[in-house]
Parts: C-alpha cells; sequence; structure tokens
C-alpha cells in the first residue's frame, strides 16, 4: 500500500536508517536475509528485488533463477538489537517469479493462499502460540550433552537467574518490534522458558515467530549465552513444542462458539477438530520436521503421541481449554503436536486446511478422550480407535507422501521439495552409527 | 378542444387513446362530475404517456373528492403536473389511491424541488410525529414512506413536465439519490428511537445509544448521485463510540443493530409498501464480513486485504446519511486508497476482468431487451469511462469524478475522448438512462427491460417524445450499434492518432498517453507496438486505409490474448506478406469471427502463424468450425492419388503431396486454438494425414523403375508393406511427433539379394521424398530388429526368422503397437499373424517380467536428458506417458493371448479394455489415463506454441500461459496448468509403481 510505503520511505529517512533487511523464509523454515540500502527501497517496492532464487532450498530450481523479492511495507520495523549507531530495519518479503506471480515455493504465499481459501469460505484465521526454548551456557557440547543454564522447573523464579533477565529482555524487544507478549515463564526443563504470544492472524502471527526466533537469538547472544528452538536437547527432559491455540472468525464473530454446544463448540468447531484429527498423521512431516521431533513427541512427558481430542486433557493431541462462557470471543482449540522448529508458514497453512476440509465435508468429530491417553494400555487405545502419531520422519514422510490434502495446500513445487528433502535427512540419519549404540553394543558384543 | 361529444372517435385516436368507444363515456362521466374544468383535462391528456389509464384515474380521484380535483383542473400547469403523472405511473396512482393528501403535490406551487437538507427534514418529522408512548416502529415506517412517495411524486412530474427530459436527466437521478440520502436518515432515527424504547433488540441505555456514531457510505450509483427511480442502495457501514464511557466493542454491537433495523426500515413489512432493498454487500469481505465496521478496521482492511475491483468500488464512496463527520473521514481516507490501486500489480489483469464482467451472463432470452447490460446498453459507456478514468486518473486528478456524466465531461476537457465521441456518448447515456427511467416509473419496477406488448411500448414510446413505438425501437437499435462501436473508438482508435492523421477524428493523444493505455490493456513494449501500428496504418494504399478503420478492434482482441506484442508483430508481418491480397483485404474488412479468430491464432500458435504464411487461403476456413474439421485418410489419399495421375516427374509430384501435408495439418492446429477439437480427432487427424501422406508417397515410387535393376516397376518384383509402430502405431499422433515405422517384403520376381537392394534404394528414396523443411517430419526406423544397426528393410522370412532366434521381451513389447499402414494386404496379414505370437504369448514368464520392469528402472535414470527434471519430462517423466503405456503394455503382454479384447495398438483402449476384462481397478485406469491424456495434450500444445519439439514442460510463465488457453484454460492459468499437470502424473506414479512394479 502507498500510505504504507511512504510510511517506510519516511520512517528510514526521519531514523536515518542505513541498512534495510529483506527477510524471507525458505521450505525449510529458515529466515534468510537480504540487506540494502535505503537508496534502494523505493525501487524495491515498485519492482522487487531481483536475487538468485536456486541458491536458496527449495525456493527455485536451478533453471528459473531469477526471483524477486517484494517487501511487504506493513512488515517494516527497525530492529532494536542493532543500536542507534547504525540503524537496522526488516520488512519481510513476498517472492515472485520474474512475470509478477506469486512464487509456486514461496512458503508465505502458501500461507496466503490457504488463507485465500479460508477466505473464500467467510473464515480469517487466528493464531496464538506458546513457543518453548531451552537457553544453553554455550552452543558447545560438554561431556553430559548440552549445558543449560539453570536447574530450574515449571514456573520457578529463578532469583538473579539468567533466564528472569532474559525473558524481561526479550518480552521488552518484542515489544518494540510490534509483538505484543501475552505470558511469560520458566518451563518444565532446566534453562527451558516459554513466551507466548498474543494472539494474531495466520499470516502476522508466522512473520512474529520468524521474528520471534531472531530475538531470542539475539537477546542470547547479547547476554553471552545460546538459545536453542531444537525440539528435544535433552533425553532426560521435556522437549520444546509449540503448542498453537486456534480460532476462526465469521467478521466480527468467533466462528468456534456456540453456548448451546458441548464446551460452547460450534458445528464449525467440531468439524475443524474432526479434520485436524483426521489428517494429522499426513501433515506431521511439516509442522515436526526433523528427526529430532520424534524424540520429542515420543519421549512421554506433556507431548501428544495420540490422535485425540479432550477438554482439558493435557495429554490429547488436540484439547479444547476451559474458557468463561461470556468470553464467546475467545473461543479456540489448542494443536499441541507441532514443535518450536516447525516452518509455520507450511504448519499453519497444512493446519488451517485440514482443519477447513473438515468443515467442508462435515466430519464426524469422534468421542472425547477422558483418560490420560499415556496411562492406556496399547490394546486400550486400539479399542478406543486412538491412533498414534507417526514414530519417526520416516514413518511421517511415508505419510506425507500419499496426502492429497498437503500437495494441494503446499502445492506441488513445495510438496514434493519437502518430500525429497525429508528423505534425505531420515537417509543421512540412518547412516549414523549412534552413542547410544556405542553405550549398548561395543562392550557386550 | 371541442366538447367531449362532439369528438369523433377518429380524434380520440388522434389524441391518443387507445379504448376509443369506452372513452367517450369516461370523458362525458369526468365532465359531470367536474363541470367544465374537465375540458382543460384534454390537452395534457393527450400529451400524456398513456391517455386512457390517465383518464381512468381522473374519474376515480373525482368520485372521491371532485372539489380538489376541480380545483387542479383549473389551473393549467397543475393539471398538467397532475395527468402526465398519471399518464406515466400506475404505482403512483395505487400511491394516491393510498394517500389521497398527497394529491396537493401537483400544486403549482409545489413545483420546486426541495433541497437535500429539507427533504432530510420533512422525512425526519413525518417519522419522529410517531415516537409517542404508543411508539410502534411499523407506524414510523409507514409514515417515512409516505412521506418518500410524496417527494417521488413531486420528482415523477417534474421530470414528466420537462421539454427536454434528457436535459434534466442529470438533475432527476442527483435528486433520487438525496431522496434516498434523506430515507436513510430518517430510517436511522427510528432505529435510534427503537433501540431506546423499547428491549426488542436488546438493551441498551439512552447514553449508549446516543454515544454511537454511524455512518452511511453511499456506493454505487447512490453514491454517484445517479440514482435510477427504483434500484438496490449499496450502503457501507461505519461506526465509532463518541465516548470513553461506551466501548468500541459496544458501540458496534450497537450500531450493527442500527444498521439492520434501519434496512428493515425501508424494506421491512408495513402498512405502507417498502422502498427498495439496502444492499450492504460491497462491504469488505462481502456477505461473511461483519456488517459494520469502525473506520480503522475499514482503512486495515483496505490496506491489507482488498481486492483491485474493491477499490474500483470505492470511485463512487459518498457519505450519504447519519454521522456526517465520520463520513466524511471515511471518505477521505479511502479516496487516497483508490488511486494508489492503479499503480498496483495486477491493474492489466483488473481491467480485464472488469470487461469480463461487462460480458457476464445475461439469460438468452433478455439480451436483446436489456438496456443496462445488453451490448450497446448503458453497461458498456460506463465500462468504458471507467476503464479511461482508472487508466488516466493515475496521473491526471481532473478525471477522479463520480458520476458517468462529469466523468464523460472531464475526460473531454482533459483531451482523452474526442468532443464529438464525447457529445455521442453523453447523449447516448442520458437516452438509455431516460428509457430506463419512463420503464421503471410505470409500475416502479427493478427492470431494465424493454417492455414488450403494443401498449406498454406506445406508452414508452409517448412519454420518452417518439412518435410512435416503431419509431422507438428503430431509434434505440441505432443507438445500441452506435454504443458497441463507441468502446473501440473511445479506447482504442485515439491509439492510432499518436501516430497516424485521422481525418476524422479530432483527437490526438501524446505518446504518453498512448503508452498509458497500450500498457493498460497488456502489451510490454508499448513503444514497439506503436511503431507496429504506425507502420500498418500510414501510406495510402487500401490495405492501409482498411487498416486504419480495422486495427482498434484488432488491438482490442491482441489484448485479449496471452501474447499482446508478439500477436501484433506476427500480423503485421502477415500483412506486409500478403500485400494487397484480396481474401486478405475481405476479411479484414468483414472483420468477421474469422479476423477474431485470426488474431487468436495469432497470438497462440507459431506453428500456425509459419504455415498460414504458406497457405493465406486457409484464413477461410476461420469463418466455422466446419471447415476445421480432420480430413480423413480417404480424402486425402483420393487427392494424393489425382496428383499421381496429373504430374509427370516424381519431384513436382512429391512437391504437390508435401502441401498437401501442411495443409491438412494447419487445418488441425486452427481446430485444435480456435476450433472446437479434442484430443482423439487431432490424434487421428495427424495419424489420417501422416498415413496419407506416406501412402502417397509410397505409391509414387513403387510405381517407378530402377533400371539398374530391372526394367520392371518396382510393383512386379516385390511383396511390400509398412508397419507403424509407436505412438503412429497407436494412431495417436500429436503435433510433432514421429512417424514410427518398420518395412517388410517379400520378393516376387527378383531375387532375394535383388529385392533387398530394391527396398533398400526404395527407403532411402522415401527418406528423402517425405523430409520437409517447412514442417519437419522424422521418419524413424530404429524400432526394427537390431535398431540402428539392423537391415533397414527385412523378407517376412527374415523376420520370422530373426524373432524365433532373437526376439527379446523389449521387441515384443515395441511389436504391441505395430499396425501396417500401407502396402500388399496379404503381407500385412502375413505379418500380423508371424508377430502375434511373440506379442501375446501363452504365458509371459516370472523372468520377462522382471526383465521388462528391470529395463523400465533402467530407462527412466538413462534415457531422461542430463539435469531434466524428472516431474516435467512429459514422456519419460514421473507418471507421463511412457509409465503408462508402459503399465498397459505389461499388462498386454502378460493377458492379450487370453483376452484378446485388450489387444489394440490404441493405449487408452486398450486400457478400458483391461478394465472391462476385470485385469486392472476402473479408478486406477481413470488416473492412468487422465495423466496420458493431459501429457499428450500438454504436448501437442507445446508444439503448437513453439513451432518446435519440446518433451519438457516449459518453466517460462508466458509459454505456459499461451499454453493453457490452446487446452482451453481461462486466461492466466499458467499456474493452474503446472499444479495440474504435476498433480496428475504424480497420482499416475503411484498406481503406476503399484501395479508395475508391485509394491
Amino acid at each position: 500500500m502507498d500510505k504504507q510505503r511512504d510510511f517506510v520511505l519516511r520512517t528510514i529517512e526521519e531514523r536515518s536508517v542505513k541498512f534495510v533487511r529483506l527477510w524471507f523464509t525458505d521450505v525449510a523454515g529458515t529466515l534468510k536475509s537480504v540487506a540494502i540500502a535505503p537508496a534502494e527501497i523505493e525501487g524495491a517496492f515498485a519492482e522487487g528485488i531481483g536475487f538468485d532464487g536456486s541458491a536458496i532450498e527449495g525456493l527455485a530450481r536451478t533453471y528459473e533463477a531469477d526471483m524477486l523479492a517484494c517487501p511487504d511495507p506493513s512488515t517494516f520495523q527497525i530492529l532494536p538489537w542493532r543500536g542507534e549507531i547504525d540503524p537496522t530495519a526488516r520488512m519481510f518479503c513476498d517472492i515472485q517469479t520474474p512475470d509478477g506471480q506469486p512464487a509456486a515455493a514461496d512458503p508465505r504465499n502458501v500461507l496466503r493462499r490457504a488463507l485465500a481459501k479460508a477466505s473464500d469460505m467467510g473464515f480469517s484465521f487466528y493464531i496464538h502460540p506458546e513457543i518453548e526454548f531451552y537457553l544453553l551456557k554455550s552452543s558447545q557440547i560438554g561431556p553430559e550433552g548440552p549445558v543449560p543454564v539453570d536447574k530450574a522447573g515449571y514456573f520457578d523464579n529463578v532469583p538473579g537467574g539468567t533466564a528472569h533477565d532474559f525473558r524481561r529482555r526479550a518480552v521488552s524487544m518484542l515489544e518494540q518490534l510490534g509483538i505484543s507478549v501475552e505470558f511469560s515463564h520458566h518451563e518444565g526443563g532446566p534453562g527451558q522458558n516459554e513466551i507466548d504470544l498474543r494472539y494474531a492472524d495466520a499470516l502476522t502471527m508466522a512473520d512474529n515467530i520468524m521474528t520471534f526466533r531472531t530475538v531470542v537469538k539475539e537477546v542470547a547472544i547479547e547476554q553471552g549465552v545460546y538459545a536453542t528452538f531444537m525440539p528435544k536437547p535433552f533425553t532426560e527432559h521435556p522437549g520444546s513444542g509449540m503448542h498453537t491455540h486456534m480460532s476462526l472468525f465469521e467478521g466480527d464473530t468467533n466462528a468456534f462458539f456456540d453456548p448451546s454446544g458441548q464446551y460452547s463448540l460450534s458445528k464449525t468447531a467440531k468439524h475443524f477438530i474432526a479434520g485436524l484429527l483426521r489428517h494429522a498423521s499426513e501433515i506431521t512431516a511439516v509442522t515436526n520436521q526433523y528427526v529430532n521431533s520424534y524424540k520429542r513427541l515420543w519421549g512421554g512427558g506433556e507431548a501428544p503421541s495420540f490422535v485425540c481430542w479432550g477438554h482439558n486433557n493435557r495429554s490429547a493431541l488436540i484439547r479444547v481449554p476451559l474458557y468463561k462462557p461470556e468470553k464467546g470471543q475467545s473461543s479456540r482449540i489448542e494443536y499441541r503436536a507441532i514443535d518450536s522448529a516447525a516452518n509455520p508458514y507450511l504448519a499453519y497453512a497444512l493446519l488451517l486446511s485440514a482443519g477447513l476440509k473438515g468443515i467442508e465435508n462435515e466430519y464426524e468429530l469422534p468421542p472425547e478422550t477422558e483418560d490420560n491417553v499415556w496411562s492406556l494400555t496399547d490394546s486400550e487405545r486400539r479399542a478406543m480407535g486412538i491412533q498414534p502419531l507417526p514414530q519417526s520422519l520416516d514413518h511421517a514422510v511415508r505419510k506425507l507422501e500419499d496426502s492429497e490434502l498437503a500437495a494441494e495446500t503446499l502445492g506441488e513445487e513445495v510438496f514434493s521439495y519437502v518430500l525429497a528433502n525429508k528423505r534425505r535427512e531420515w537417509s543421512d540419519y540412518r547412516a549414523q552409527v549412534t552413542p547410544f549404540e556405542l553405550k549398548q553394543n561395543l562392550e557386550t558384543l | 378542444m371541442a366538447d367531449a361529444k362532439a369528438l369523433g372517435l377518429t380524434e380520440l385516436a388522434r389524441l391518443g387513446f387507445a379504448e376509443l368507444e369506452g372513452t367517450l363515456q369516461r370523458l362525458d362521466q369526468l365532465v359531470k362530475i367536474v363541470g367544465d374544468s374537465g375540458r382543460a383535462a384534454f390537452a395534457p391528456l393527450s400529451q400524456s404517456a398513456n391517455p386512457d389509464q390517465a383518464l381512468k384515474a381522473l374519474i376515480e380521484l373525482g368520485e372521491r373528492d371532485s372539489a380538489s380535483l376541480k380545483k387542479a383542473l383549473k389551473q393549467h400547469e397543475t393539471a398538467q403536473r397532475l395527468i402526465l403523472t398519471l399518464g406515466a405511473s400506475s404505482a403512483l396512482i395505487d400511491f394516491l389511491r393510498r394517500y389521497p393528501p398527497a394529491l396537493k403535490v401537483f400544486d403549482k406551487s409545489q413545483s420546486k424541488l426541495p433541497s437535500r437538507e429539507s427533504m432530510r427534514q420533512a422525512l425526519l418529522a413525518a417519522a419522529s410525529a410517531n415516537f409517542t408512548d404508543a411508539f410502534k416502529c411499523e407506524d414510523a415506517w409507514a409514515a417515512l414512506r409516505r412521506a418518500y412517495r410524496i417527494e417521488l411524486v413531486r420528482l415523477a412530474a417534474f421530470d414528466l413536465t420537462q421539454t427536454s427530459p434528457t436535459e434534466a436527466l442529470p438533475t432527476v437521478a442527483a435528486h433520487l439519490a438525496d431522496m434516498a440520502g434523506a430515507a436513510l436518515d430518517a430510517g436511522l432515527a427510528v432505529a435510534r428511537h427503537e433501540l431506546t424504547a423499547s428491549t426488542d433488540h436488546g438493551t441498551y441505555t439512552r447514553a449508549e445509544v446516543e454515544n454511537t456514531r454511524v455512518a452511511v457510505i453511499a456506493m454505487g450509483k447512490c453514491g454517484a448521485r445517479e440514482l435510477n427511480y427504483i434500484s438496490d442502495v449499496d450502503v457501507i457501514f461505519v461506526a465509532e463510540s463518541a465516548s470513553e464511557e461506551t466501548s468500541t466493542e459496544r458501540a458496534l454491537e450497537i450500531a450493527t443493530r442500527l444498521a439492520t433495523r434501519m434496512m428493515r426500515a425501508m424494506d421491512g413489512n408495513a402498512s405502507e409498501p417498502g422502498l427498495w432493498q439496502v444492499d450492504p454487500n460491497l462491504r469488505p469481505e462481502g456477505k461473511s464480513g461483519a456488517l459494520v465496521r469502525t473506520l480503522d478496521s475499514h482503512l486495515a482492511y483496505y490496506e491489507r486485504w482488498a481486492q483491485n475491483w474493491e477499490f474500483q468500488a470505492l470511485l463512487k464512496a459518498r457519505s450519504i446519511a447519519g454521522d456526517s463527520a465520520l463520513g466524511e473521514a471515511y471518505v477521505q481516507r479511502t479516496a487516497a486508497l483508490v488511486w494508489q490501486s492503479a499503480a498496483r500489480e495486477g491493474f492489466v489483469e483488473s481491467a480485464q476482468k472488469m470487461r469480463e464482467r461487462v460480458t457476464d451472463f445475461i439469460p438468452e432470452n433478455e439480451v436483446a431487451r436489456q438496456i443496462k447490460l445488453g451490448p450497446g446498453g448503458l453497461r458498456d459507456i460506463e465500462f468504458t469511462v471507467q476503464l479511461l478514468q482508472l487508466v488516466h486518473g493515475r496521473t491526471d486528478e481532473s478525471v477522479r469524478v463520480r458520476d458517468t456524466l462529469s466523468a464523460i465531461t472531464a475526460l473531454r476537457e482533459g483531451g482523452y475522448i474526442g468532443r464529438m465521441d464525447a457529445a455521442v456518448f453523453s447523449e447516448h447515456y442520458r437516452y438509455l438512462r431516460l428509457l430506463e427511467h419512463r420503464i421503471q416509473l410505470s409500475e416502479m419496477r427493478r427492470t431494465h427491460l424493454m417492455p414488450t406488448g403494443e401498449i406498454p411500448l406506445r406508452s414508452l414510446a409517448r412519454s420518452t417524445k417518439h412518435k410512435n413505438a416503431d419509431e422507438l425501437l428503430t431509434t434505440w437499435e441505432r443507438v445500441k450499434v452506435e454504443v458497441r462501436s463507441l468502446h473501440q473508438k473511445v479506447f482504442y482508435r485515439p491509439l492510432l492518432s499518436a501516430v497516424a492523421k485521422l481525418e476524422d477524428s479530432d483527437l490526438t493523444l501524446s505518446n504518453d498517453q498512448a503508452f498509458d493505455r497500450l500498457r493498460a490493456i497488456g502489451f510490454v513494449d508499448p513503444e514497439n507496438a506503436l511503431r507496429h501500428i504506425q507502420a500498418l496504418t500510414s501510406g495510402l494504399s487500401r490495405r492501409a486505409a482498411i487498416q486504419r478503420s480495422l486495427l482498434p478492434v484488432l488491438l482490442q482482441w491482441f489484448s485479449e490474448g496471452s501474447e499482446p506484442d508478439v500477436a501484433l508483430l506476427s500480423f503485421r508481418r502477415l500483412s506486409e506478406d500478403l500485400g494487397e491480397s484480396p481474401w486478405f483485404l475481405r476479411m479484414l474488412r468483414d472483420a468477421s469471427g474469422a479476423a477474431q479468430r485470426l488474431t487468436s491464432v495469432l497470438s497462440l500458435s507459431r506453428l500456425a502463424t509459419a504455415l498460414f504464411e504458406r497457405i493465406p487461403e486457409a484464413a477461410a476456413w476461420l469463418e466455422g468450425n466446419d471447415k476445421m474439421q480432420p480430413s480423413t485418410r480417404e480424402e486425402i489419399v483420393a487427392e494424393t492419388q489425382a496428383i499421381l495421375e496429373r504430374h509427370e516427374s516424381i519431384e513436382t509430384a512429391a512437391a504437390a503431396i508435401r502441401a498437401i501435408r501442411r495443409r491438412e495439418t494447419l487445418r488441425l492446429a486452427l481446430g485444435a486454438v480456435v476450433g472446437d477439437l479434442k484430443l482423439e480427432q487431432i490424434e487421428a487427424g495427424l495419424t489420417a494425414i501422416t498415413e496419407g501422406y506416406l501412402d502417397g508417397l509410397i505409391g509414387l515410387l513403387f510405381e517407378s523403375t530402377h533400371t539398374d535393376v530391372s526394367s520392371l516397376p518396382m510393383s512386379e518384383l516385390v511383396e511390400f508393406a509398412a508397419i507403424a509402430m509407436g505412438r503412429f502405431g497407436g494412431g495417436e499422433l500429436g503435433f510433432g511427433s514421429d512417424a514410427d515405422l518398420m518395412f517388410v517384403y517379400r520378393p516376387k520376381a527378383a531375387t532375394n539379394d535383388d529385392a533387398q537392394r530394391i527396398v533398400e534404394r526404395f527407403i532411402a528414396d522415401l527418406r528423402r521424398l517425405c523430409a520437409d523443411p517447412v514442417l519437419e517430419f522424422e521418419l524413424d526406423i530404429d524400432l526394427r530388429p537390431e535398431g540402428k544397426n539392423g537391415p533397414v528393410a527385412r523378407s517376412l522370412d527374415s523376420y520370422a526368422a530373426y524373432y524365433k532366434r532373437w526376439a527379446n521381451t523389449w521387441e515384443a513389447q515395441a511389436l504391441l503397437r505395430a499396425r501396417p499402414i500401407a502396402g500388399s494386404a496379404q503381407l500385412c496379414t502375413d505379418f500380423e499373424s508371424l508377430i502375434d505370437e511373440y506379442r501375446y504369448p501363452q504365458v509371459l514368464d516370472e523372468k520377462s517380467v522382471i526383465e521388462i520392469r528391470r529395463i523400465k528402472a533402467r530407462v527412466e535414470t538413462e534415457r531422461l536428458p542430463q539435469g531434466a527434471d524428472p516431474r516435467r519430462h512429459l514422456k519419460l517423466g514421473r507418471g507421463s506417458l511412457s509409465d503408462v503405456e508402459w503399465l498397459v503394455q505389461l499388462l498386454q503382454l502378460k493377458f492379450g493371448n487370453q483376452h484378446p479384447a485388450i489387444r489394440s495398438p490404441r493405449t487408452i483402449d486398450a486400457l478400458q479394455a483391461c478394465v472391462a476384462e476385470g485385469l486392472i481397478e476402473a479408478h486406477d485406469a481413470r488416473v492412468l489415463q487422465e495423466a496420458w491424456i493431459l501429457a499428450s495434450r500438454v504436448r501437442s500444445a507445446s508444439v503448437l506454441w513453439a513451432n518446435k519439439r519440446t518433451d519438457v514442460l516449459p518453466n517460462d510463465r508466458r509459454v505456459l500461459d499461451g499454453m493453457a488457453r490452446i487446452l482451453e484454460y481461462p486466461p492466466h492459468s499458467a499456474t493452474a496448468l503446472e499444479q495440474d499437470y504435476l498433480a496428475f502424473t504424480r497420482r499416475a506414479r503411484g498406481v503406476f509403481e503399484r501395479i508395475f512394479y508391485n509394491v
């Protein structure tokens, strides 16, 4: 928009911004950045900045290397950690092909397409993630594995602790970047923290998550520690999930809310949950995209390993949280499998599409699960029709392969890139001889 | 005027009455009721639209209240206002019946149109008179509507007594919009009272309701102050809280109730019928969006989500009722966004979409009667004006006005429309609007259709100052024809003025202005385009003269294609090549469907364009689908036979046969690009051409002699047959496909060695003769035994010996598609029974199955060109042609012996037979078939587009777009085609792997 463009150009002048970083995300979910001088910004708005897409994972096939990064002026922010000496700003970009069409392999475009589909059905999609991560003393791995900054636990207030300062600093930086924080606290594992972002539409939120990861890493560097979003860095401590609360709105009304429904859930909400449940296994390779992700999913604790839903059931894949009945606008459901290392654009596009599929085809919602699913036996679970999520990346990729929903949502380009990339990761992993094997076997065999 | 009694029936007819006998009595009756003043009614009656209707209404009014009527008729102007209104509108007669006091509006003293503000006051007063303890909203609605209709009567009387109603049209239309505003305002007041006085719609305190600011923004015709007598009123609601005591959420909730109740005030049930529908669907997110938003929420939406057309709709936004400060703020802040929209990406697309909306579906039986939507209707004018406003309004603020007539004036002043054209445009617009107004006024129905039936047509003619219905219809037809051509004249023709002197134009566009327009319609290089236009239109030749008048419409057609720049250049080339050839000039001059198809062909197919330059007369085929149907093999053979008989030398005969092939290929290309040919027809057609071509050339050589071997012609020396293989054998040739062949002979008068020599010579000659530099022909004989290392032909015995000793599985597999196409019938039969044994073996052992699978797996990796993306390779790629074909062939090898039904060289036929025989699931077969058909079609489309063969789905998006158009996708479907192809083949690959590799 031109008004926003004007705002950007004006701010660059007024604040003497020296560099503008153009941010976009590759298919794997890694943030990419191109810095340009303020003089180039006007041209970037008009025509985009050309770059060699073939250098970016999954973005372009080698023979169509020319891509355009088109900054979205509504995402302009001055980066707080760069200080005031050489102020640096950033904008997220949409990637286009040279003829000005959205690039099929741009994750942001994948999410935009899914949102457009929702909008055709009359919905807007809102998200509120709870992002967990570990603070470590450094990225060096000690003799006992990674070394956390403290030994505290859930909600612990650590006097004079790094984590506390860290969270205060990170939250204030996020606020400076226009990202509202709902909540932050120490999590269950030593050095593990959680920061919850205030709900926003899915595209803004995906942008925010990318920013969040950068901010957390930057603050850690500033404070001489190291932050990691790895899904499961410690065998014995809980993994880092990104539980995501979701809701659909029709105009200004929450479409998940119906005061007369069970748990005040509307029919729309029930179909949406049913859609997520039915397609959960197919999209796990994206919501939990690394070999390591499955160590979290199957490591016990709070991780949801089984496809079921429940009201306030902390072992279910989907939880319908408790909320005050008069607060119909805050009706939402929580998807608990996704982890902090997912590509948020792709993961949210798939979650949304799975839910919409449920609405479109009026999937029947299976009965709620009230028990702690972990405490059930395999045969009990089988009797109750509760399926496990994929148990490894390999298993998840096989599920993904057969998913029309994923192919349609991601687009054929991204779909086959993700498959190829994940197959490669699995085969590399399979080739490893692990410390586990050495410890178990070397001396006895 | 004479005494009623003295009037003859002829006289009455001349005055315009239709029911003559009854009229005499009625006139008497009128005089009885009102005395002599009744005579004063004669003159106005004779001017009225429907005198019979007016007279009956007068009598009815007189019977109810003769004194008032008498008084009214005494005053000439009053009488005229009354009677012309009665004659023109049965709906208003009904109103006077319901509410007699409205009669007073006809009084001369009441003729002045009130201001917007005083109407607002009047409607408000009428409604608020009901705000008593016994308040019922229906009473207030009825009072409001009556007050509105009093103004409607006043306006009708004003409108109908104008000497030039087309002059007055803008005043009337603007007044109607103001009346709507007044009604909405009063409706809002009723809604506010309702909310504070009752709890039917929720419990709100008076303070809360007062703190809720609501503004109504008019859009569309009401926004532009050019409203019809009756039409939906398009609105958008904006609300804010005026005080901190009321939260924004609460204010929005109240405002939503207010808006809903206000809309009901216009159309809900009450003792006085509703006025019109209020349509709030232009709001952000349309029907599914919130009815009311805050200003910030509106702006946020427009900044972030809005589509281009939504900005175009904002062009007309105007604050019309409710809180005017808020309304004005909305208009000002959104106005800034509108003109930026033209600079946005996708402007060209949105202009094209706008055009598509113009030609939207109109019910077939209504097209001819449509005043608004049909060809030459009001929407054509509005579209042209808005498009010009969007193109030139980016740089020139003076053309940014809301209503159509002011826009025409502004465009004229700005030098974007010629003075004459602007005058014609404006005149026609007023004329069509007047027709529409009069039709709607009659029954107050929302219609844009020319009435049928004698009486309504006659009334319409009389109320629009035509002599009679015939004159009305003739004039309307003439206007429609002119309006239809005006778009080209006003938008495209001035493009020529930038480079050529046009004798009949008073407008010269600057280069920059012409560039703006060319860019807006999709030309990437407007500078070059203008140069081509210059070349095509300059000079004194007849061609240049015709092109000067035709180019505007051609430019429009080019702009609708995928590559306007290329198409214009091709057209220039064609035009220069063809010079003054009469067929070309005739086709251009007639600007027929043929010329339009020509532009499509030039835009979409380089193959057809290249052949066109050789065979210009083919343009005649473009006139209808029947000339673009494939010829049969028999027709082609008959033609080549005639050539063989006529020609002396082999070379000239061969040249003539080559010409037939080019001509027939062009015919198919045209049929594929702009005709109605399906893939099967194209394949059958191309196969027939190839067979006819080879048959002709073979016949030519077969009858000639090789004196160095024998004095006998070849036909006496050997029996001979040609066997089609591969896609040719399957009868599945696409554009650019190779013709795979094998040759077999049996010596007659010649010795074995001689026969081999003769046949080899013959094949060398055939290959030389069939090569065609203009339209490539690739004769491929590599599928023969031993491939490139084997002899080019074998005797039947030699084939038998070879297959017996050496035949391996891949050769048996290739033979599945062997199909004799020319030569000795007996030899053909013998050859087929020889190979049947190998291609339909009694048992296909497991070793052979594994061998086939292994070869396939190797081919997948080895044959694929270096670096090619397997997902995009049309022939060898994932789930594409060869996957489907190998699978079908495996089934045929396995089961062909026991299931003769599946013995077909045609992939799809064989596949379907396999379904019928229960050898493959119907669902799996469908997935395979879809992928095979799409890959085949894409291959043909890519050759049509580029005139060269490629086996890879292109990456270039313009090429994809062009191919998609050939494949009958809607414009701009590059991504859709790519997605379809990748998805279809991905699914096919799944089926293939499961069945073929048995995984």
